[in-house]
């Protein structure tokens, strides 16, 4: 209702400020033509200034108006061109040429299958430019898409060759919400093997009508990567290398072994137990292990590329090759990827060629995951600083290497995280191909037939290493071994399809239908041997220098099919009313044969009031208003879900070991396709002379039989392996994005500013049937409650410290002590449904989110003469973040403790710490430790200087002697300020999946980067 | 444009043809389907009811709750959310994964059994086979339902293959004990008395029959007991079950399936296991942990220990030779598992008084393996002897005394003290009563059967759970009759079905 008031009060707005006199003079009758550099433009408005009077010129570009007085001027526009006004001056005929605005909207967009011209545009797509994307330092193209548009939420990985979680318009699925990744027409993951520099321009479909080609893998959205391609020229080499310095930029301020031994005595006593020897009469104080010294190192980065390109009139190419490498802040972890592609087109008149090859070669070094492994963010912090790194007391049969662990004396429980790096490896290679090649024919003008063939192979290997010996006190032993892991991915795409496009008079129309095939397979081998054999302390790491027992397993984890059938048809009049339907017939092997077929149509409108006749408004370049409505789908599952399956894996251990079968996993047959129903309404609009380009979009996003995988199942069932999915879910998210740029260039300075803002309101609709009066997912820390959030916080409330017995009686029942084993200094618990005990019934919604109220995004670009700085800033608000490290700290037992930590006392009362001691058989301070609790939540608003660049650009007549024509020297900083309350490492969280998105579970921080760059064209 | 028509019809072909290619066969894995067609199936069926007996629920928690949550156990576990809920009877979490782990995985052996029970009949097969097959699978199904019951009380009762949406209701206790019993007398009425040595493990007749007096017993139904037990003494089981001379052998996995054996769950050393979950791979941990989490500090997490008022119980007689109980040694590692001391009592490899100085400690020893290396794991191969033939010999004095016929049952106590050394208590303790039978019988079994994981039920059959037994286990004191016989349901289960209720007072 409000977008209608707003555009009916403009459109008041404009009919006062459009209304013109008419005076009779001598009339004349023009004509011309209008273009541009490419030629003719069909379309342009050509208006008497001043005067209601107007056309717009034919498909010819020709225009033709009555009745022109000679002293009148023409304006002359065209959405995404700069306007021209000429003075008629009693000439009858014109040629005008139009150059392309500062606003970009007459930018070609890719749009899946088509191209339109971003001015022509329907559907909600937001376009990233390369140069954005590549300001940051970052292991995938998620995380540089971070702040960068609106509608995207990314939260980093951290790690080296970790990737990022991305989601476009929230969270509308329990089970995946990654979106679709498109690179130059093949369906393929943009994970951390992509190389960033490759890319040319990144749009991001964001609703129905933009995605709905892409039908039954688009519900989260689509991403399409367009990669550099060669252009017509000499041959022109490129280098660019970016080497850089990475860090944690914030430590937890943890005890040093003095404070932690005086302190756990003081645990100790207040218990009434002798401490410990460590650390009392045997206190070493020699040792003081800063934990976070031995795990943390300064990182590295190195990003270096080399390209080529050029071509003829038929040929064009662009070849590449780079390398990528960061040595992560934590030791024993490192990642690195080498990458070649090659492109190229040959256009031989109505057949064109092309084809798209990407080779990446991605190694990560990383200790070798498992029960012994643990987290470093966890193991850092909690360790003992009394414990040392190794010493020859620790020297037994199972720890032969003398690592420090914890003992009888010093329990600790942590990994020792350089014995980790030390005793479990792994090496993981990626050796990735995705490439596509196409041939296109044009039938007659106007109608082009594209066959494209694209292929994805990845051939994933990855070594694990296991030596002797425990990380951890008091770990049973395993045997050391060597894993082999070999997999195999192909993904092979073939296409069909039939474009046309033509305008007719003031009717422009482009359509395209088609095939879609896609089969995706993956399968595995594995193999390991026990008992390594080691030399001089290096272990060998072959399979057949093992001399234990070998094992070997493999199969097919993957194998399916997506047949689909897709048609979009583009129309527009006058590039004032524009109409597009877009459809795609979906079959999936995923599917029994009943609920294979999956129908995703969408339908949108625009109207761009700002060339009716009507609309006179000088300050008003462009106004547009879009409106989309649509289907799109997504797949979940895996390949044979929905069939039951006879698990042969169980054992009977008799005389022999014999095979059991059975069916361990229950399943659902009747499993479809999740469905999204989204509507967009958008405005679009552009300001000074173009320079001031604003969008603002609302969207209402309802997903419905979206997949619940992760419903807690009864255990009562005795059901094993995860529980069925059911198609018993809906979410909705609705929300507003504003988007502003203003760019302005005033001799040699130039500078633009970008903004960005999201809301997300994210609601549960539906969890299926959960039993009478259960309308509830429950998940760990969160529940996700039709009417409420997806995984909102649902944990037991605190109420303060008890300060003094009388307030542990008077909170009572009718007498009975609600908490009868607290003492004063404990926590006090609310009991929410007052049945005198706190039990988990007295959990509840904490009123606190872990999603943000608002996104914030912004990027700011200075020039002047040869210097340039530009600035990316993100913001994140209104979210809460579940501190589980310092729910480790704070719960006193077996951990170093924080150096600010104050325990209440009955003489330090003014504290929010509860009181220590040994929680063995004090049930009390086995309360205050609960996880579920609302003590370990905080404020996870932020506000973070992703990225700061100043650049430097040789004068050119430095640069001609040597056949240069661009250096750029740069420097910059990632990550440099953040502004949060949050007290964990980094605000920017993961979250335990997409129900427990929160949580902090030992997340990996961002880094800070501090890099110099230099690029380099020839 | 004219060819338009063409490419149309060309894209709806090719669209029309794909139905086929869209089934894709699951290489991996059979299905449904097609399973449960032939006698291989059937005992492939069966034998994965097995398997849940090394699932980490029940092979390393379940014994643990029998023990510590009665008085001869205690835990100093620096998981304090464990020490309190095994030791203490303080569990404010209902889903605390220890607990959930057993309640899960009996009822993971329900399903398995359930889908024999379900399928086999309609295979064609050799109907003694098929017999067999269907008296284990009501067999497992009948001890799941033993621990259930024993453990949680009310439960609801899953009797046919289980699909996503059951949501039964709670039944009694009582209800689950009728169940068990209907089970068992099935099973016995329908396994062998014996396997051939590929088979050593499977479920006997007598194994169904000691468990199904064990059951009658919890229900004070003694005389059925006896009914039960009748099979051992004067029925087909007569010479079929021995003591063996070693007590120690009962607990040594290089002496497993002797003649003791009645029950026994079959575990082995799977070195390149790399996970408990016995349907992820056949590459699984065959053995139990439990090892790992009884062995002394040091060794082992020393999550479950000994509490030292039941030394004395050993101490109170000496053999007809004038040595120790041999049982002693058997049962502890402690300052004392040599008589000459601290020096002299060897802890894996190292004396007592080098690991642990002067402590007081005691250890359970009877799942461990020191006896034959000087480390422990997660993938402890000794068997776990559920029902030794020693305790098949107390559970007929006990039952034959309940009925009046206390003098029949001194034989039986005699036969286990003679094994022990002791003089036979028809000399020392000629003509008790009932009521003094039923008390040394209670001496007998904790000298006989402590750290095998019947103590809990044994206290609950006597009546004897209750406050007072917090002078010799102080975690007692907070032990509230009528709640703490039973374990909570685990919330996550009352989350998700309406009809279920929770146990009382919690």
């Amino acid at each position: 209702m409000q977008s209608r008031s707003i555009s009916l009060a403009l459109l008041w707005v404009c009919l006062f400020l459009g209304g013109g006199n008419l005076l009779a003079q001598d009339l004349l009758t023009v004509s011309g033509t209008v273009s541009d550099a490419e030629g003719p433009l069909i379309g342009a408005t050509v208006a008497v200034k001043g005067t209601t009077q107007g056309t717009v010129t034919d498909v010819d570009g020709v225009f033709t108006l009555e009745g022109v007085d000679p002293t009148d001027s023409l304006q002359v526009t065209y959405v995404g061109y700069t306007p021209r006004t000429l003075a008629v001056a009693g000439q009858t005929n014109f040629t005008i040429n139009l150059s392309e605005n500062i606003s970009n909207l007459g930018e070609v967009v890719v749009i899946g299958y088509q191209e339109v011209k971003r001015s022509d545009l329907t559907g909600a797509t937001a376009v990233v430019p390369a140069e954005q994307i590549n300001k940051t330092v970052s292991n995938s193209l998620a995380e540089s898409l971070q702040g960068l548009a609106s509608g995207i939420t990314v939260r980093n990985g951290g790690a080296p060759g970790a990737g990022a979680v991305i989601e476009i318009r929230g969270a509308a699925s329990f089970v995946n919400t990654n979106p679709l990744y498109v690179i130059d027409g093949m369906i393929a993951d943009a994970n951390v093997t992509f190389n960033n520099n490759d890319i040319e321009s990144v749009q991001i479909l964001k609703d129905a009508s933009a995605a709905a080609i892409y039908g039954s893998r688009a519900a989260n959205g689509v991403i399409i990567i367009t990669t550099k391609s060669g252009r017509k020229g000499p041959i022109r080499p490129a280098l660019s290398v970016t080497t850089g310095i990475q860090q944690i930029p914030r430590r937890w301020d943890v005890m040093d072994a003095a404070g932690f031994a005086a302190l756990q005595r003081t645990s100790y006593e207040n218990s009434g137990l002798e401490p410990p020897a460590s650390v009392a009469a045997d206190f070493d104080p020699t040792i003081d292990t800063d934990w976070q010294d031995e795990v943390i190192r300064t990182g590295s980065t190195l990003d270096a590329n080399l390209s080529a390109s050029g071509g003829s009139d038929n040929l064009k190419y662009f070849v590449s090759g780079s390398h990528f490498r960061n040595e992560g802040v934590i030791i024993g972890r490192g990642f690195n990827r080498t990458a070649f592609r090659v492109n190229s087109t040959l256009d031989l008149g109505r057949i064109t060629i092309g084809e798209n090859l990407v080779l990446t070669n991605n190694n990560i070094r990383q200790p070798l995951g498992g029960f012994d492994t643990g987290n470093p963010f966890y193991d850092m912090v909690t360790m003992l600083p009394v414990i040392p790194v190794r010493g020859d007391r620790y020297i037994s049969d199972t720890n032969p290497g003398g690592w420090g662990i914890g003992t009888v004396d010093a329990v600790s429980y942590a990994k020792n995280q350089v014995a980790v790096t030390d005793l479990l490896r792994e090496k993981i290679n990626f050796l990735k191909l995705i490439g596509n090649a196409y041939v296109q024919v044009e039938l007659v003008k106007g109608l082009r037939y594209k066959f494209n063939v694209g292929l994805e192979n990845s051939d994933d290997f990855s070594k694990g290493l296991r030596r002797y010996g425990v990380t951890q006190f008091n770990a049973a032993v395993r045997p050391s071994s060597i894993q082999d892991n070999r997999s195999q991915f192909s993904s092979l795409l073939m296409e069909h399809t039939l474009n046309f496009d033509r305008t007719f008079g003031n009717h422009a129309l482009s359509a395209v239908i088609g095939t879609s095939d896609q089969q995706t397979k993956r399968n595995y081998t594995f193999a390991s041997r026990s008992d390594i054999v080691e030399s001089g302390g290096d272990p060998f790491e072959q399979i057949n220098s093992a001399t234990g027992e070998s094992l070997a397993e493999g199969g097919v984890t993957t194998d399916y099919r997506t047949i689909g059938f897709l048609g979009r048809v583009n129309y527009n009049y006058a590039q004032k009313y524009y109409l597009t339907l877009t459809g795609r017939v979906d079959q999936d092997s995923r599917f029994s044969r009943d609920n294979r077929t999956g129908v995703f149509p969408s339908i949108a409108g625009s109207w761009r009031i700002s060339k009716e006749d009507f609309f006179r408004v000088p300050w008003i370049d462009d106004l547009k208003f879009n409106a989309s409505y649509g289907t799109l789908g997504i797949v979940t599952l895996g390949s044979w879900d929905w069939r039951g399956t006879i698990n042969n894996n169980p054992r009977a251990i008799l005389g022999t070991v014999q095979v059991g079968a059975y069916q361990a996993g229950l399943v659902n047959p009747d499993l479809r396709w999740e469905n999204r129903k989204s509507q967009n309404y958008g405005v679009e609009a552009a300001f000074l002379d173009y320079r001031l380009t604003l969008s603002a979009n609302y969207y209402d996003i309802l997903s419905e039989d979206a997949l619940v995988t992760n419903l807690p199942i009864a255990t009562y069932l005795g059901n094993l392996g995860g529980s069925p999915p059911v198609n018993a879910g809906s979410i909705r998210n609705t929300g507003f994005e504003f988007e502003a740029n203003y760019r302005q260039q005033l001799d040699r300075l130039q500078f633009n500013i970008g903004f960005n803002l999201t809301t997300i309101n994210n609601t549960v609709q539906a969890v299926g049937n959960r039993g009478d009066g259960i309308d509830y997912i429950q998940t760990g820390l969160t529940r996700s409650r039709v009417g409420e959030p997806l995984g909102e916080w649902y944990l037991l409330q605190t109420d303060g410290i008890f300060q003094n017995q009388s307030e542990i009686d008077a909170h009572a029942v009718e007498g009975n002590l609600i908490q009868p084993f607290a003492r004063p200094g404990d926590i006090r618990y609310v009991d929410v449904n007052g049945d005198g005990q706190i039990t988990d019934q007295d959990r509840s919604f904490t009123g606190e989110s872990p999603w943000p109220s608002l996104q914030l995004g912004s990027q700011l670009g200075l020039s002047y003469a040869n210097f340039d700085v530009s600035a990316q800033i993100i913001g994140i608000f209104g979210n809460t973040l579940y501190n589980s490290v310092r729910s480790q700290l704070d719960g006193y037992q077996n951990t170093n403790f924080r150096s600010d930590v104050n325990p209440w006392t009955p003489d330090n009362t003014n504290t929010d710490d509860p009181r220590i001691g040994i929680a063995t058989n004090d049930q009390g301070l086995v309360d205050n430790a609960r996880g579920n609790t609302d003590r370990w939540l905080e404020d996870g608003s932020y506000l973070r200087l992703r990225n700061l660049q100043i650049g430097y650009t040789l004068p050119d007549a430095a640069l001609d002697r040597l056949s240069i024509s661009n250096l750029r020297v740069y420097v910059t900083g990632q990550n440099l300020l953040t502004l949060t309350k949050y007290t964990g490492l980094d605000p920017d969280v993961q979250g335990n999946g997409i129900l427990e998105r929160g949580v902090d579970n030992g997340n990996w921080p961002s880094s800070r980067i501090v890099s110099l760059g230099l690029n380099l064209n020839f | 444009m004219n060819r338009f028509p063409l490419y149309l019809l060309l894209f709806v072909l090719t669209f029309a043809s794909c139905a086929d290619e869209l089934e894709i066969i699951n290489p991996n894995q059979i299905t449904n389907d097609s399973f449960w067609q032939d006698e291989t199936d059937a005992v492939q069926g069966i034998n994965a009811a097995y398997s849940t007996l090394h699932r980490t629920g029940f092979s390393r928690w379940q014994p643990m709750l029998y023990d510590v949550r009665a008085d001869v156990g205690t835990s100093n576990s620096p998981w304090s959310e464990l020490a309190n809920a095994l030791n203490n009877f303080i569990q404010p979490n209902s889903n605390f994964g220890p607990m959930t782990d057993v309640y899960a995985d009996n009822y993971v052996g329900i399903f398995r059994a359930n889908q024999v029970i379900a399928n086999v009949p309609g295979i064609e097969m050799d109907e003694n086979l098929k017999a067999r097959v269907l008296g284990e699978a009501h067999f497992f199904r009948g001890m799941h339902y033993y621990h259930l019951a024993s453990l949680w009380g009310n439960v609801p009762l899953q009797l046919t293959p289980s699909s996503p949406n059951d949501l039964p209701p709670t039944s009694s206790e009582a209800e689950v004990w009728e169940q068990v019993i209907a089970d068992l007398d099935y099973a016995a009425a329908n396994l062998p008395l014996q396997y051939g040595p590929d088979d050593v493990g499977r479920i006997t007749r007598g194994g169904a029959l000691a468990l199904l007096a064990k059951a009658y017993m919890q229900n004070g139904r003694y005389a059925e007991a006896v009914d039960a037990l009748d099979f051992f003494f004067t029925g087909e089981g007569a010479d079929l079950y021995d003591l063996t001379s070693n007590y120690a052998d009962n607990f040594s996995a290089l002496t497993e399936f002797n003649v003791e054996s009645v029950l026994e769950w079959g575990y082995a050393d799977n070195p390149l296991e790399f996970t408990d979950q016995d349907t992820q791979t056949p590459n699984h941990n065959y053995g139990t942990s439990i090892a790992q989490f009884y062995a002394p500090p040091g060794i082992g997490f020393a999550d479950a220990e000994a509490l030292r008022w039941v030394v004395g119980e050993f101490e109170e007689e000496t053999t007809t030779d004038g040595s120790r109980d041999p049982r002693l040694a058997a049962t502890y590692l402690y300052d004392h598992t040599d008589p000459a001391g601290p020096e002299a009592s060897i802890v894996y490899g190292t004396p007592w008084i080098d690991r642990y100085g002067d402590s007081d400690r005691v250890f359970f020893r009877k799942f461990l393996n020191d006896d034959y290396k000087n480390e422990e794991g997660f993938r402890s191969p000794n068997n776990y002897r559920f029902i030794r033939f020693a305790d098949v010999l107390l559970m007929y004095a006990e039952s034959l005394n309940a009925i009046g016929r206390t003098s029949e049952a001194y034989a039986y106590v005699d036969r286990v003290r003679e094994r022990a050394g002791l003089p036979p208590l028809s000399e020392v303790r000629p003509g008790l009563d009932a009521d003094a039978f039923l008390e040394q019988i209670k001496h007998e079994r904790l000298t006989e059967l402590t750290g095998e994981g019947h103590r809990f039920n044994d206290l609950k059959r006597w009546g004897d759970l209750g406050p007072g037994l917090a002078d010799r286990d102080p975690g007692f004191a907070n032990y509230q009759v009528g709640k703490h016989g039973l374990l909570p349901i685990p919330q996550r289960d009352l989350d998700i079905n309406p009809n279920l209720v929770q146990n009382p007072n919690w």
